[in-house]
């Protein structure tokens, strides 16, 4: 039995925490070098400039394609695992997320020193996932239309055809790129303890 | 290549008078330009005058006929009442639909003027099948455009029964002949998932494309006419079905769009033309509210606000000790005590000790 921390909301300070268990970890690093390579090779098939990033635009294809079948597996996993464990509830905001949110952000807009704590989560966080699970299957549908326009032709009939699809592809991927930037630098500017649990699975709070 | 005549009637030997079959046609022109009608006649083989004297009953073409007035709807009226259910509606054109459709009117029929809306609508719905010819016609096109005033509408919206697309600005010759006589003589065509027969809509131009190896190798045109892929100004031909590069245009196939060293604009696309412009761009221009701008600026905006607000936050991090003090929290050993965390039972019996403890002090 992993030591969560968490007695009805107290957390003791310097104690080894259970954060992310080894499933959630793996799909984790599944996710990010498919989404980097989708995003690298997306934005090269969007605007080709020879030899940067790419060889040529058969290079960037054929990694944007290998990199879509890791994303569309990672999904489908993470969304299995999600529904069987019922981790959805941790993943997207409830009442009181909502009512944390103005304390939370007053915090990240530095008009209050003091930084509120969460068991996993934080409000913010949970509105990204909120994001993520709008964009990633709008990505995967757009996606396989474009992929297979002959034999998935009918994804693209909702858009209004192929053309438009890909326009919703593209918007689509720079609202995912603008989030994922977001989360790298919090990931990586928020706290160093909490990084290092998405390698080992624990934080030590401080 | 093959001809159409080939292709349609193999077991005839490409001889059409060995078929007996003339069905009774109509082609009404509605809000367009004619260049469907113009393009039609240019069918090479088989002919307009085969069309038109073997193939089939060729009663209403606004465009080539002599007669005028109720001389020429009288014609309408007739084909209702002897053919009906047996006769192919071709429309080429939108349907404007404001007042009842008085933005367009083809006719008069007893001295009141024919709107093409209620042409479309009686005819259509008496018609054995009915094609929508050119893109007008099938998605709306040019008319149906924003703002689109006169509240103009393809065939299928103001029919309540399925309808042939056979979109092109103009429609290629083959394929409007080649629908129209498959519908004769073998039934509808087999259609994709917008009503196009695939025997010419069924591949997407990219991927017949004779410059495509350009494309894979990443050797691109960096303007129209030079004889690379057209794909980096705007070529819409990954997203666009049709078969011009196998088929090609002028009459007798001898060239088509991206051959002649301009990109593909997408006129037989849903949305086409607004959807597809600028013409000369990858992405299209999208209309927001008060605003219209190009997608791909979209995303260098996105791009700008995201760098801005994340450069602007560590910034201030930096300034306000928050980022030198987490960085002094990591290389530390962690501390003892506890932490109440938010959103939680004990975070909530606190706020409420907090505001019983408050309105105790007011009191």
């Amino acid at each position: 039995m992993r030591f969560r921390n968490n007695l009805l909301g107290i957390r003791i300070k310097g104690v080894k925490t259970f954060r992310h268990n080894r499933p959630l970890r793996v799909m984790h690093w599944v996710l990010a070098p498919a989404a980097l390579s989708l995003m690298a090779s997306g934005l090269y098939i969007n605007k080709p400039y020879r030899n940067f990033l790419f060889k040529n635009m058969n290079d960037a294809r054929k990694t944007h394609f290998m990199a879509q079948y890791f994303f569309g597996l990672y999904f489908l996993a993470r969304g299995y695992y999600a529904i069987k464990t019922r981790g959805y509830r941790k993943l997207f905001p409830n009442s009181g997320d909502i009512a944390s949110l103005p304390k939370f952000s007053l915090y990240e807009l530095y008009l209050n020193k003091k930084q509120p704590k969460y068991p996993k989560y934080n409000p913010l966080q949970k509105l990204l996932f909120i994001f993520f699970a709008v964009l990633f299957p709008l990505q995967i549908v757009t996606g396989s239309a474009l992929y297979s326009t002959g034999r998935l032709q009918f994804l693209s009939r909702p858009f209004g055809g192929l053309g438009n699809t890909r326009t919703v592809h593209y918007l689509g991927a720079v609202g995912l790129m603008s989030l994922v930037a977001g989360h790298m630098y919090f990931a990586l500017t928020e706290s160093f303890s909490k990084l290092k649990s998405i390698f080992n699975g624990y934080f030590t709070p401080k | 290549m093959r001809n159409l005549k080939q292709i349609c009637w193999p077991g005839a030997g490409g001889d059409l008078s060995k078929e007996k079959k003339r069905l009774p046609l109509i082609w009404l022109g509605t809000n367009t330009c004619d260049g469907d009608s113009i393009s039609f006649l240019n069918s090479a083989d088989p002919n307009f005058m085969e069309i038109v004297t073997v193939l089939f009953d060729f009663r209403y073409l606004h465009f080539v006929m002599a007669a005028q007035g109720d001389m020429s709807t009288s014609v309408l009226d007739d084909t209702l009442a002897q053919d009906p259910g047996n006769f192919i509606l071709v429309v080429e054109g939108t349907v404007p639909t404001r007042n009842n459709g008085l933005y367009c009117v083809i006719g008069t029929r007893g001295g009141k003027p024919l709107t093409a809306l209620e042409a479309v609508q009686e005819f259509g719905a008496a018609a054995r099948c009915v094609v929508a010819a050119g893109t007008c016609a099938a998605f709306g096109g040019p008319y149906a455009a924003h703002p689109n005033p006169s509240e103009s509408k393809p065939v299928s919206e103001v029919l309540d029964r399925a309808v042939i697309n056979v979109p092109g600005c103009p429609v290629h010759p083959a394929w409007i002949a080649g629908t129209l006589i498959h519908l004769a003589w073998y039934g509808e065509p087999e259609l994709d998932d917008f009503h196009r027969p695939l025997i010419f809509y069924g591949e997407t131009i990219h991927n017949m494309c004779q410059r495509r190896h350009y494309f894979d190798s990443g050797i691109f045109a960096a303007q129209p006419g030079d004889p690379w892929c057209t794909y980096r100004i705007g070529c819409k031909g990954p997203v666009t079905f049709a078969d011009c590069p196998s088929r090609q245009w002028n009459s007798e196939h001898v060239s088509w769009p991206v051959k002649a060293g301009t990109p593909c604009i997408g006129c037989v696309n849903p949305g086409f033309p607004e959807r597809d412009m600028p013409f000369f761009k990858h992405l299209p221009d999208v209309n927001l509210p008060g605003v219209t701008v190009n997608a791909n600026r979209i995303g260098a905006i996105a791009a700008t606000v995201t760098a801005l607000g994340i450069g602007g936050h560590f910034t201030a991090g930096v300034l306000k000790g928050r980022m030198s003090k987490k960085i002094r929290k990591a290389l530390h050993p962690p501390g003892t005590g506890f932490e109440l965390l938010e959103t939680t039972p004990a975070a909530e019996l606190l706020s409420r000790i907090r505001k019983a403890l408050l309105d105790k002090t007011k009191e």
